[in-house]
């Protein structure tokens, strides 16, 4: 059986507000993955477009993306699903050069959530929930995770206290990743009001559980076995990809402390990749607020269903711990600007098999996984990456 | 007197002269649930009839958002409130902070939700606590 690669990745600095356009925005991360895989225009055979649509000013990015990266007349197109959109883009672009579509398939993901007020980003990250049945009542994205951490902590006996130990590891490993938004380490005296991250957002979530939205771009190129090993020494191949959904309407999950379609995605990946939670040597998961990071401990099988805080205090999860995850400092303090999401973490993983990323590094992973997650576990994408 | 209308039309019937929830029931497999979708959710049969909701139930789960949302100022009190035939939805909890727990008894209201700039008066649900009350169907 051939396998597919992963042979270029980029990623732009995300930030508050991006002073140019989003071809400008885009065009950071294109070049830094073209060059990395040291490829030209002509190599890439179709491009996947990612982002968010509500957010996006521009209707039909493909388009303006493909004609200002010089990439007339190969095909480009759109996926989306929500926060999770970049890997399902990097899904699509699999099936594509494993069906022998394509040899080569760019995988582009951004978000400009800057072009719209921030009361606005507001309302319409609302409407990715339920707009008929959940929004007419005041709904956003941090109520329901809020919903879940109390579901966590009623079943478990979880603490807000826990909760603030993921925030408190991601800032420590942000200050090495120079893509990051929000660089600066915390101590657990930030989550204390009336430090602005400990006032209550919506209960239990403190402002510092939440992450914040971001402007930015990623760029992945996936390539065959054959185009793989021509352009590139140390390519990283898709081990196991796992995919699923779950209900919008949160009346429709029958428990509040886990997220059956990370769940479902994880068991996917493993049985794809014919590994175990064990096998995993370095991780990057969807950490959009604290107690998600939690949620995926347990979804992955790095810790029992409730045990999950058990991981994050005895730091289990730092760079020398059983486990490292985040450790180029999340969703939470790199930002969170949704279409570009799952690239960023994806990229990562890749600098980490190949032992380039630098004070971020694990020591000699060989296996990675991604854990992305769109909604409030609407849609989970889980991928498995190797050095072999 | 100012113009009404009610959230989705079809969530609430006027029924003794008050506004009450309505889901539908399955004829075949004998599920009440909402919302009132045209295919039952449980065995897929498409022989369904509009039924009143219990007016009582439990809360779920709920959170407690301190910043505005659109037309909402905070404290907002949002929460999921499971009813006695089975099914699940989610409202606003009009409550005082301190009394609000998940597992609480809580009973349906129907009022206006908010109102529109041109003075429209939105009707829907939310709930109370009941306490003392004994709960459960109609
Ligand atoms: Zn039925």
């Amino acid at each position: 059986m051939s396998k597919v690669g992963i042979i270029g990745v980029g990623q732009s600095k995300f930030v508050r507000a991006y002073p140019g356009s989003i071809r400008e925005m885009v065009f950071e991360s294109f070049k830094e993955a073209m060059g990395d895989a040291k490829m030209k225009e002509k190599d890439i055979d179709a491009t996947i477009v990612c982002s968010a649509p509500e957010y996006d000013k521009q209707r039909s990015p493909s388009g303006v993306f493909a004609e200002y990266l010089g990439l007339n007349p190969q095909p480009t197109f759109y996926a989306e699903s929500l926060c999770s959109s970049s890997t399902t883009g990097l899904r699509l672009a699999y099936s594509l050069v494993k069906s022998g579509l394509h040899d080569a398939v760019m995988v582009l993901g951004f978000q400009k959530m800057s072009e719209i007020s921030a009361a606005e980003s507001q309302e319409r990250m609302g409407r990715g929930a339920d707009i008929q049945w959940e929004a007419p009542f005041g709904t956003m994205m941090p109520a329901y995770y809020a919903m879940f951490a109390r579901g966590h902590m009623a079943k478990y006996g979880t603490t807000p206290d826990d909760l603030a130990l993921v925030r408190l590891k991601a800032s420590k490993y942000a200050v090495f990743n120079d893509r990051a938004m929000i660089r600066k380490e915390l101590t657990m005296d930030a989550f204390t009001a009336p430090n602005p991250l400990g006032n209550i957002l919506s209960s239990p979530l403190r402002v510092g559980d939440c992450c914040s939205n971001a402007d930015g771009s990623s760029c992945l190129i996936v390539a065959s076995e054959k185009k793989a090993k021509e352009f590139s020494e140390k390519p990283v191949w898709i081990k196991g990809l796992g995919s699923a959904s779950a209900s919008v309407n949160m009346a429709g999950r029958e428990v509040f402390y886990s997220l059956p379609a990370a769940t479902e995605a994880a068991r996917q990946a493993y049985a794809m990749a014919g590994m175990k939670p064990d096998d995993i040597d370095v991780a990057e998961v969807h950490d959009c607020f604290t107690i998600a990071e939690v949620l995926a401990y347990e979804s992955l099988g790095f810790a029992k269903p409730g045990e999950g805080p058990a991981l994050i205090r005895a730091k289990e999860t730092y760079k020398e711990g059983k486990i490292p995850v985040n450790v180029d400092g999340g969703l939470l303090s790199k930002g969170h600007p949704i279409g570009a999401t799952g690239g960023s973490q994806v990229r990562t993983i890749v600098l980490q098999l190949r032992g380039e990323a630098g004070d971020m590094q694990v020591k000699d992973p060989s296996i990675g996984l991604v854990h992305n997650v769109g909604g409030v576990g609407l849609y989970a994408n889980v991928t498995i990456l190797g050095r072999e | 007197m100012s113009q009404q209308n009610i959230f989705y039309p079809g969530a609430l019937e006027e029924k003794g002269g008050r506004l009450v929830q309505m889901g539908n029931k399955c004829r075949d497999c004998g599920k009440t649930f909402y919302p009132a979708v045209e295919l039952c959710p449980f065995c897929s049969s498409e022989q369904v009839e509009k039924v009143p909701l219990s007016p009582v139930g439990t809360l779920f789960s709920f959170s407690v958002t301190r910043v505005p949302v659109g037309r909402f100022k905070p404290p907002i009190i949002g929460g999921y409130i499971d009813l006695p035939e089975g099914t699940r939805l989610f409202g606003q909890i009009r409550a005082d902070l301190k009394d609000v727990r998940i597992g609480m008894r809580v009973k349906v209201e129907t009022g206006v939700l908010w109102t529109e700039k041109d003075g429209m008066e939105v009707l829907g649900y939310y709930y109370v606590p009941c306490e003392a009350e004994g709960g459960g169907a109609e």
